[in-house]
């Protein structure tokens, strides 16, 4: 009974209860993140939004920063309005100084059915974090960042 | 039937045996050692954490952001740590499993504030609350210990079936078509390039992304060893359920790259019947003075 009326009013997880809906809707467009270091990367090429076989620069395994995936990519799909104090947040995972001397690309990768029933993966470059700044993708409208439905 | 399944979970009438206490303890201390492993591991990680993204369980009631930059998630997880080791021999009062599940449902949600949540630990904290209860409100040791059981086997099975039904109830009976496991493995394709940096496809996952009758088949047979979760509940199917879900868990993990590693260890554990085996294999004249001397001392609650 206490399991019920906890899940029932929680969404559905009530740690340690919890109705197990992981994988419960089929078909569903999915979005995920990852960081690439595009140290050696002209910026008009970091920019560009690729397939997954075609990114740019090197690849940065984050929990060899300390930083657990799933969490990245909640953090990153799940904002909605990228303000200054999201932005900061963002730092803060990766943490100030793993970010020193760096020139990381932050994208947000979205994976959808195309119409030849073929999985399609599409990264699209959110920010460049440095040392002492963050810029936004010059190729997506300021707005996107505000309401950011990324396609 | 109910009586039947009633006697299935919680058979309080036959003796306990040595084989019993030994399994029970085995799974305690698996309880344990893994509760005060996610403590520290999210208390760590909760230092980290800036805001409270979206509040969960009963961070929608109390504020945890108290918890955020200040070493109090590192206290919280010493404090588990010490009063679990001491519930563990007995030591100290009989609410401290349930005190260190109410700090570790606090450190959850505090780690998990930041979007997203993990079900890895939940068996775990569903046994940690199996025996909080158990030591609370049975006094007597054969039928604290037949209680705990008997109240893990019914929500790991659950679990299961509970699953099982989100399935239909999210998707229809279309959720085992084939596609959507494609879908799946891209998805966590993308988690593992983040996490390690590459990702190549295993001879599973070619396999399954070039026959999606294969594909379909695979989740077919997920969902019905998930549906069948609880069969758990009775003893004679317990073994073969444990090894149901062991396959899941590990198909689970070859095609989508997700280790359910607490899962896998707690079924080993629980789902086959190890007590019969350590009573064969350790009959009553061959124990030791010493083992006999701490079985009774475990006894004596």
């Amino acid at each position: 009974m206490l399991q019920i009326l906890l899940v029932a009013t929680h969404l559905g997880e009530f740690w340690p209860f919890s109705i197990y809906p992981m994988f419960s809707k089929g078909g569903r467009t999915w979005t995920r993140a990852l960081v690439r270091d595009v140290e050696a990367v002209s910026d008009s090429l970091a920019w560009q939004s690729v397939s997954l076989n075609q990114l740019k620069g090197s690849p940065v395994a984050l929990p060899d920063y300390g930083l657990d995936q799933v969490d990245y990519a909640n953090f990153v799909y799940k904002t909605r309005n990228w303000d200054d104090m999201r932005i900061q947040g963002l730092r803060d995972l990766f943490k100030e100084e793993n970010l020193r001397n760096k020139k990381w690309l932050a994208m947000i990768v979205r994976g959808y059915l195309n119409d030849a029933d073929s999985v399609v993966a599409l990264a699209t470059p959110l920010f460049i974090l440095t040392g002492d700044s963050t810029f936004k993708n010059p190729n997506l409208p300021e707005a996107a960042y505000y309401n950011l439905t990324v396609k | 039937m109910n009586l039947a399944l009633q006697q299935n979970l919680f058979d309080f009438e036959p003796e306990k045996t040595v084989g019993e206490t030994l399994h029970f303890k085995f799974l305690e201390l698996f309880v344990v050692c893994k509760v005060i492993q996610y403590t520290w591991e999210w208390g760590f990680y909760i230092l980290r954490l800036r805001d409270v993204v979206l509040p969960i369980g009963l961070a929608r009631y109390i504020d945890v952001s108290i918890m955020l930059g200040n070493p109090m998630p590192l206290v919280s997880a010493a404090l588990i740590t010490v009063i679990c080791s001491l519930a563990f021999f007995r030591l100290g009062s009989k609410w401290f499993y349930l005190a260190a599940l109410i700090l570790l449902h606090l450190q959850y949600v505090t780690r998990f504030s930041s979007g997203g949540i993990q079900h890895s630990s939940n068996f775990v904290g569903m046994s940690l609350m199996g025996f909080a209860v158990g030591v609370a409100f049975f006094s007597v040791p054969k039928e604290q210990m037949r209680f705990i059981w008997g109240f893990i086997f019914f929500f790991i099975g659950l679990a299961y079936t509970s699953s099982a039904l989100c399935k239909i109830i999210g998707s229809g009976v279309t959720w085992v078509d084939g596609r959507h496991l494609w879908l799946w493995i891209a998805e966590k394709g993308a988690d593992h390039l983040s996490k390690t940096g590459q990702f190549e496809m295993n001879w599973l996952q070619r396999v399954v992304f070039t026959n999606l009758h294969i594909a379909t088949l695979f989740l077919l047979l997920g969902w019905l060893t998930e549906f069948f979760g609880f069969l758990f509940w009775w003893k004679k199917m317990r073994p073969f359920i444990a090894i149901g879900a062991l396959c899941l868990h590990f198909g689970i993990y070859f095609s989508m790259n997700i280790y359910f590693s607490s899962f896998i260890y707690q079924l080993l554990i629980i789902g086959f019947p190890w007590a019969i085996l350590l009573d064969r294999k350790l009959p009553s004249g061959k124990q030791t003075p010493t083992l006999k001397k701490w079985l009774e001392v475990k006894s004596e609650i």
